[in-house]
């Protein structure tokens, strides 16, 4: 009994002891999760606060309006020509990982397709190369409708959003398309090197154009609504976070008018063509052919359309004003008559003898031919006629080295600056770059080619049109620019002016100038540019028409050139150059200066060379000016310029038959 | 007798009024989480709560009428029809998400594997008691882990992998306050261990593409060679085994011992790693370690701490949390029902629940303390580490310190059968407290 009490005692001490244990081991079980609630609450709160906050707020961005643009003839509070506007729309939108599983997320794509126009195959590419927390644009521009039933079928359609956009509205179409360019979907190219200045994946970016240049103006900055939402996406309320700002808008130093009367005239052709003020180096206007329609292709469920016009062989992408290189031609004469002049190598007097082939001696004898007998010619009817005899002999006399050195400074190898993007700078040969291409040295036929622009020379429209520019400048060119000022994006301040910047001084003598003008006033009077001769301003000009051999059509074909400049005399302030391009034109005279016709025509229509701020003799000359036009036109009714144009005739011919016209009157 | 005035005054009261202090809590965290903030409706499941707290109370109280000692008497009458009700659910009853634990009777459902967690402390309690003096031998063991394993085994085929895994630690406690040989408990967990870590480190390794090895992994990767090992270890076991049969040479017990557990460990991680599929043995990691699964349990963690952790000191709010009241919390009403009371309440709400819960545990160790009887004295003692393992493990979960199981807070989450089978604990635990002075 003792010892039954004793081990009963002993067994009730074990068993208290384990108790005890027991008690321990609970009571830092207690502790632990004390400490971590601590751990959790106290000191890692305010970092769960914010995650809490992440996983309710969904931030949906309101796009900014992208910048409105105008065209030169803007004034504020006025109705004004909006070249470039913006039109409220809708995208429909989801966020990939808010999806439970791949699966359920292609089959709302699945859903999604069959309902709209979308790519299916593009998306998921997005998707699975994206962020999966990044907001994704499934399909763009929809109307306010589909969204209304879109949203009373949202338990169809679980994750599935939609945000407002706002949509970029070219109101011209094609008009502009190569001066504004236009916005696509940011590739993800463009989102790695942007992401740091603020873009976002599911944002536009300009492509190409003004659009491409100043987006970082056009763009604004997004705001974006605060929503709070439970786990399946559903609003319980929201904020704004913070409003969008509108980006600013541009004014264009184009002419609305022109731009319209310059576009008319190329309709239905191939080529470039700009006007430009030489004074500032403001752009009036700037037209491409063919060209594309912006409102097509800024949709990212549109990329075979952009596609396709990428393929297209007509390259209607290109900007052939500055992206295109042709041989100047006989424009390129007046290059030479300049360096020959400059050098003192001839003087304005210097008479050749134009039998109508220039034979150029040496070890084997080789023929140059004119397209017309031309008797002897000075410099300024040699401009006038364009004659190539000429211009063979002064070349030969003047230098290969001369004439490119004039050639390079007057830009033509290089890029003019203008603020669109992608252009390219022409190609002026030398001695060096033949013997590296050619392993041969220059020969003086390549002298005799280059005299008259064709050869190893390639410019760009806009070269061609710097170097008048030059010419009418007295060789000052200021830097080509589209943009003339930046307002806020309520149009009631301007934010920032382009004051006109030199890029090239080019010391001319007066002498060179005068003489060379002459001669393209000449061309205009009695030459090969006469059509342009009964215009009410007076022009001066220079056609060209540029021999290539197309690989494709394995044939001679043509570009049509006009380079020219209006008023002939009077304040550089007002004058306007154009140079026109046609690709597979017919010549110079026959496709270029009907173009150019028309531009100087509407130029003269709307007063671009009645404002003239100086002189009281200026308007004395241009009458007078305008009235020897009209005499040098009287003479010749049997030849009205209009009717030559018109005639669907043979290149040669064209150029053949109308100085010769011209030359029986002188 | 107990309703006497003297009787009544023997009711534990501060008892009574923590729990159901506690289960008022709960009602009202589960009215917040069956609250939709948008469109301002509640599930109700709230008032199913109130009724279960209603008839449990009852029970609660009904049950202290009955001499405990009763229960030890039919213990295994109550083993048998338990363990034959749990056979009856795992074979016909409804399958919610895919796991038959659930017996429907129209308009309520119970959960039996619930009340088989008591019904298995109270055959252990009273096995303990009667074998007193003997537990001590490795033998006597045999019989306690056989209660055990089969209602264990019945619940993995429901399957109800959380349920069933609790009744490891209940039986290892019940064992270890009972008196079993502290060695041998150690034992046991030892070979467990060993068993467990072989195919998990490899799986783990296999599963994130570690590269990399050395010696001992490279002993792992072939199970061959382990087999061998193990094999021969096992041999020396037996031979000392037996030598120590024969002399009583002491010290070889500290040979055979260690080698009984490593070799046994080691075979049975063999056959582990055999038997079980490679999404098998990935489940039991992500039991271990939810981050190895974001998207699944790994998911529920993250966001049961941000709701914890974003509560702060004093919480955002009766019906404010957004986490709970915007669904970001899962099983917000039942598994993660505290992490609701945190964010909600904050540090301070859970500070008061955690202490309602230290204060019910510690009155079953007092109770364990004070029982007349060895079997009150284990019943509690049980009773408390149901309980204890409950918060353990539902708390540790949702502060992201224990493995993701189903287990439910008692007395809080949303539950009949848990609620139901937690206060017919507390009514046990008054009935013995209230009979420590009666003989």
């Amino acid at each position: 009994m003792l010892m039954q009490s004793s081990l009963r005692a002993k067994l009730q001490e074990a068993f208290r002891l384990r108790m005890y244990f027991y008690m321990t081991v609970t009571a830092v079980a207690f502790a632990a999760l004390l400490l971590q609630l601590i751990n959790l609450q106290l000191i890692q709160g305010k970092e769960y606060k914010t995650k809490a906050r992440l996983n309710m707020e969904s931030n949906v961005p309101i796009p900014a309006a992208r910048g409105d643009i105008y065209d030169r003839n803007f004034r504020e509070g006025e109705k004004n020509v909006v070249i470039v506007s913006n039109r409220p729309s809708f995208n429909i939108t989801t966020i990939p990982a808010k999806f439970k599983s791949k699966k359920k997320l292609y089959e709302i794509l699945d859903l999604l397709s069959r309902l709209f126009d979308i790519n299916k195959d593009e998306i998921i590419n997005e998707i699975n190369n994206g962020n999966p927390w990044e907001r994704v644009v499934l399909k763009e521009d929809v109307e306010f409708d589909t969204i209304v039933k879109l949203a009373s079928h949202q338990d169809k359609f679980p994750n599935i959003d939609w945000e407002d956009a706002s949509v970029r509205v070219y109101n011209f179409s094609e008009m502009f398309a190569h001066i504004i360019g236009y916005v696509g979907s940011i590739s993800q190219d463009e989102y790695r090197k942007l992401k740091m200045e603020g873009y976002k994946h599911y944002q536009k970016i300009g492509k190409s154009g003004i659009e491409k240049q100043y987006d970082r103006l056009l763009r604004g900055r997004d705001g974006y609504v605060r929503r709070i939402v439970d786990v399946r996406q559903r609003t319980e309320g929201e904020e704004v976070g913070q409003r969008p700002i509108a980006g600013e808008n541009l004014v264009l130093t184009i002419d609305y008018n022109i731009q319209n009367t310059l576009y008319d005239a190329m309709k239905d052709m191939k080529g470039g063509a700009i006007v430009i003020k030489p004074a500032t180096g403001e752009v009036l206007a700037l037209v491409s052919k063919p060209d594309f329609d912006p409102n097509l292709i800024i949709s990212k469920n549109n990329a075979d359309v952009i596609r396709q016009l990428q393929k297209d062989r007509e390259r209607p992408f290109l900007n052939r004003v500055i992206q295109s290189k042709y041989p100047p031609a006989s424009t390129f004469k007046l290059v030479t008559a300049v360096a020959a002049l400059e050098t003192e190598k001839a003087t304005p007097e210097k008479s050749y003898y134009c039998p109508g082939k220039f034979t150029l001696k040496g070890y084997k004898d080789h023929d140059f031919y004119d397209y017309d007998v031309h008797g002897t010619v000075d410099l300024y009817w040699a401009i006038a006629k364009s004659c190539s005899v000429y211009f063979y002999q002064l070349g030969l006399l003047t230098g290969p080295t001369v004439i490119m050195r004039y050639a390079e400074d007057f830009g033509l190898n290089q890029k003019s600056g203008i603020d669109i993007p992608g252009e390219v700078a022409g190609f002026v040969p030398s001695r060096q770059w033949k013997y590296k291409t050619f392993g041969q040295p220059w020969f003086d036929g390549d002298t005799v080619n280059m005299a008259i622009g064709q050869g190893f020379l390639h410019v760009t429209p806009m070269g061609m049109c710097e170097f008048v520019s030059a010419l009418v400048n007295n060789g000052i060119v200021y830097q080509p620019h589209v943009i003339r000022e930046i307002r806020s994006n309520d149009n009631s301040r301007v934010l920032k002016t382009f004051p006109r910047k030199k890029i090239r001084e080019i010391p001319l003598s007066p002498l060179t100038l005068q003489a060379v003008k002459k001669g393209m006033r000449m061309g205009v009077m009695s030459g090969t540019s006469g059509r342009l001769g009964y215009l009410k301003v007076p022009v001066a000009g220079k056609t060209g028409t540029a021999q290539t051999r197309s690989i494709r059509q394995e044939k001679f074909s043509q570009h049509a050139w006009f380079v020219g400049f209006a008023p002939y005399e009077g304040p550089a302030e007002n004058a306007v150059v154009t140079v026109v391009l046609v690709e597979y034109g017919v010549a110079g005279a026959a496709s270029a200066v009907p173009i150019a016709e028309k531009v100087y025509t509407k130029l003269n229509d709307l007063g671009y060379f009645n404002v003239a701020p100086v002189a009281a003799a200026q308007p004395d000359a241009k009458k007078a000016g305008a009235a020897q036009a009209r005499q040098i036109m009287l003479p010749q009714p049997q030849l009205p310029p209009k009717k030559n144009a018109a005639a669907p005739v043979v290149p040669d011919q064209a150029l053949q038959k109308k100085p010769a016209a011209v030359k029986k009157a002188d | 007798m107990l309703f006497s005035k003297e009787g009544l005054s023997r009711i534990d009261y501060a008892l009574v009024i923590a729990v159901v202090l506690t289960v008022f809590i709960g009602i009202l965290m589960i009215y917040s989480a069956g609250f939709d903030p948008i469109d301002k409706v509640n599930n109700g499941l709230y008032r199913k709560q109130l009724l279960w707290f209603i008839f449990g109370f009852i029970l609660m109280i009904g049950l202290t009428i009955v001499n405990y000692q009763s229960l030890g008497e039919f213990s295994l009458h109550i083993y048998v029809i338990l363990i034959l009700v749990l056979i009856i659910t795992t074979v016909f009853g409804t399958p919610v998400r895919n796991t038959r634990a659930w017996l429907n009777f129209g308009f309520f459902s119970i959960q039996p594997s619930e009340f088989m967690k008591l019904g298995l402390v109270i055959i252990l309690a009273k096995y303990l008691e009667i074998r007193e003096r003997d537990i001590t031998r490795l033998r006597e063991l045999v019989f306690p882990a056989l209660l055990t394993f089969i209602p264990m085994l019945i619940i993995l085929k429901q399957p109800d992998f959380g349920t069933a895994i609790i009744f490891i630690p209940i039986l290892l406690t019940m064992l270890f306050v009972g008196g079993a040989d502290i060695s041998h408990l150690l034992s046991i967990v030892m070979i467990a261990a060993i068993a467990m870590v072989v195919p998990m480190v490899l799986t783990y390794r296999e599963w994130i593409g570690a590269e990399g090895s050395n010696f001992l992994l490279d002993f792992f990767q072939d199970l061959n060679l382990l087999l061998i090992v193990s094999g021969v270890l096992l041999l020396v076991t037996v031979i000392t085994f037996v030598l120590h049969f024969f002399s009583v040479k002491k010290f070889l017990r500290r040979i055979y011992i260690p080698g009984a557990v490593i070799s046994l460990g080691l075979m049975t991680s063999v056959i582990i790693q055999k038997l079980f599929k490679v999404y098998q043995k990935r489940r039991i990691l992500v039991f271990l370690n939810p981050d190895l699964d974001p998207q699944g349990s790994g998911y529920n963690i993250i966001q049961s701490k941000i709701a914890i952790g974003s509560g702060g000191f004093f919480g955002k709010g009766f019906l404010k949390g957004s986490q709970s009241q915007l669904g970001f919390l899962p099983e917000k009403s039942s598994d993660f029902i505290f992490s609701v009371v945190a964010e909600e309440w904050g540090f301070f709400g859970a500070l008061v629940l955690l202490a309602l819960f230290g204060f019910i545990i510690f009155r079953c160790v007092q109770t364990a303390f004070e029982s007349k009887d060895k079997f009150g004295a284990l019943l509690a003692s049980g009773i408390g580490t149901i309980l204890f393992f409950h918060i353990l493990i539902n708390i540790g979960m949702a502060v992201g310190i224990m493995p993701v199981t189903g287990l439910p807070l008692c007395f809080v989450s949303y539950g009949g059968s848990n609620l139901m089978m937690s206060m017919i604990c507390i009514g046990i635990m008054l009935n013995i407290r209230a009979r420590k002075f009666v003989y």
